[in-house]
């Protein structure tokens, strides 16, 4: 790994106003190595998203990406803007295939700030688009967000 | 056509210890390269006990916990083969790091046919899996909505 990779910087509850956008996050284009990669990470070995051969028999025409890696994309995003363990909602929906060289990029706009639960919360949607323009997966999250002077 | 008397029905519990080596080797995958997905050490200095979960991490925990699932799926009638992955939702309920023990149970809580636009039918199935840790505190429920074509 990179020693460069830095931390995403705290985030307070006071900092986020409804319509931000999240800072856009462009993936380097998919990879037929990368969907192999993903297969032994997450354990899903279904072969529609490895064998190029399956997909030609399908007629699907080549292999597709695992939606589930698209919304690790989303993931990241999220992850980049609110830290690993402020979620307390992720979801999302499919809404077309993803292929091997597609250039996928994500983003995200505040829709509102609330409390609940004893806690400051955001929720917004976010969205995968791929180089044209094509909406891979949409969704929405909340996330608990610390107020200043309040820790 | 869904056999509807299936719905309500949950498949055995599985056990899972999220493993710290696995959310590095998915976030490699995603190409997500924060360092406290990635060390220990990192996530230690970041204020963290271990490793935490990003966000996607638990579709690790049904698939390398759950090798059963899909014989599970084939029991209640599912065509396996012709599953689209339609929609997926975690609700977090508390963080989950490296070394935890987590229990999963899923559940089959919708289940319905539908016309598609060619007038084919498809079966949507929507599972929700309960995970629970080592110390009996609910940490994730997990929504998969399924389309079998």
């Amino acid at each position: 790994m990179t020693t460069e990779a830095k931390l995403p910087t705290k985030r307070y509850f006071e900092d986020v106003q409804v319509g931000d956008e999240l800072p856009r996050l462009v993936k380097a284009p998919v990879t037929h190595l990368q969907l192999v990669r993903y297969a032994g990470a997450s354990g899903d070995f279904n072969p529609l998203h490895t064998d190029p051969k399956i997909g030609e028999m399908l007629g699907i025409g080549g292999i597709i990406a695992h939606g589930m890696l698209i919304m690790g994309f989303l993931g990241q995003l999220l992850s980049n803007y609110v830290g690993p363990t402020a979620l307390r909602k992720f979801g999302v929906r499919f809404k077309s295939m993803t292929r091997l060289d597609d250039v996928i990029t994500c983003s995200g706009t505040i829709t509102e700030k609330y409390e609940a639960d004893g806690e400051a919360r955001i929720a917004g949607r976010i969205q995968a688009v791929d180089q044209n323009g094509d909406v891979k997966a949409s969704g929405t999250f909340v996330a608990a967000l610390p107020k200043r002077g309040g820790e | 056509m869904f056999d509807q008397s299936k719905i309500g029905q949950s498949f055995p519990s599985f056990t899972y210890q999220v493993e710290r080596c696995k959310i590095h080797e998915l976030n490699l995958a995603i190409g997500d390269e924060n360092p406290i997905y990635h060390s220990k050490e990192a996530a230690q200095a970041a204020g963290y006990p271990d490793v935490p979960a990003s966000p996607t991490t638990p579709t690790t925990f049904q698939f390398w916990g759950n090798p059963d699932f899909v014989k599970h799926l084939v029991a209640i009638g599912v065509n396996v083969m012709r599953i689209i992955h339609g929609e997926e939702e975690y609700e977090y309920l508390a963080p989950i790091y490296a070394g935890d023990v987590l229990t999963g149970v899923t559940t089959l809580v919708d289940g319905k046919s539908r016309q598609g636009k060619d007038g084919s039918s498809m079966d949507i199935l929507t599972l929700e899996t309960r995970y629970t840790n080592q110390n009996g505190q609910e940490v994730l429920k997990e929504r998969q909505v399924l389309i079998v074509r």
